[in-house]
């Protein structure tokens, strides 16, 4: 009678491990990872409990929060984390306009110099005596930029 | 060479002035506030020494010496006479003039690149900041 209980239990938790598919066990953990913003890049696939995730989130804090979340969905034994980290390329757009504001006022005292700016930084071009040189390159560092490239030609 | 080590110079007078000094590998900046308007002309030879010409593309220097609103500011253009303008802009009307070497009052630099001054008649408007140096 117990031999019978005991074949009869053991095969019971065999099936109720079967139970478990890998298709549920998925969505749940896709699921969790939808729910942060900063992981949206991530996709999670589940073979035989096992999570592997895929995709490219922007910082390591984020590949890390991945993998946490999703170790902690039920049913998840363990999880291969293949995430890329990508850092977003920086947004120079508000400071380019910025500078593009106050080259005027800063170009006013010398005409034959041509300033243009893209990604933060300034190239100058044009001419411009030596003595005034200095000055330029005051006014043009106050602006902030990422860096100066000087073509200048310096009578 | 190594940044650090071509601008080791300019770099020693910044630390001492608690200037922030940062470097990426290609660019060293240097941003702060002196206490003299002496010091930031030094730091300019310096660059100027290191780097003829400013040819090297490698330095970011942005520091101003340190001035108090309500303080004096001298007229530093190189020959001519500064405009004092109505608002913070060369689009802006003039309303005087300072001559170069005056010494006029600072109201305010809540613009950063351009201040609100107080010339010797009492006329009231903007200057570019460039063309102020705090008077110690």
């Amino acid at each position: 009678m117990t031999a019978i209980a005991l074949i009869l239990a053991l095969g019971m938790s065999v099936v109720s491990c079967k139970n478990v598919k890998d298709a549920d066990v998925q969505n749940a953990a896709q699921e969790v990872v939808m729910a942060d913003p900063a992981l949206t890049g991530v996709v999670v696939t589940v073979q035989e409990q096992i999570a592997t995730l895929t995709g490219i989130v922007e910082d390591e804090a984020a590949k890390m929060a991945a993998e946490s979340a999703v170790a902690a969905v039920e049913n998840v034994k363990s999880v291969v984390n293949q995430i890329q980290v990508i850092p977003p390329a920086p947004d120079y757009t508000e400071l380019d306009a910025a500078i593009n504001a106050a080259l005027a006022d800063a170009l006013k005292d010398h005409a034959n110099v041509t300033a243009t700016v893209q990604d933060g930084v300034i190239t100058l071009n044009g001419e411009i005596r030596e003595r005034d040189l200095p000055t330029l390159m005051e006014k043009m560092n106050a602006l902030n930029p990422v860096q100066i490239v000087n073509n200048l030609t310096v009578k | 060479m190594a940044l650090t080590e071509k601008y080791k110079e300019l770099i020693e007078l910044a630390r001492v002035n608690n200037v922030m000094v940062t470097h990426n590998g290609k660019v060293l900046k240097l941003e702060g506030t002196v206490p003299t308007a002496s010091i930031k002309d030094k730091m300019w030879d310096i660059y100027q020494r290191l780097d003829p010409q400013f040819r090297s593309n490698d330095v970011l220097m942005n520091v101003k010496a340190a001035v108090t609103e309500g303080g004096k500011v001298r007229v530093v253009t190189r020959e001519s006479r500064l405009n004092i303008r109505k608002g913070p802009g060369t689009d802006q009307p003039i309303v005087g003039k300072a001559e170069k070497g005056e010494i006029i009052t600072l109201i305010s630099k809540s613009n950063d690149l351009w201040w609100l001054v107080r010339d010797v008649d009492g006329e009231e408007g903007y200057c570019y900041a460039q063309y102020l140096e705090p008077v110690q």
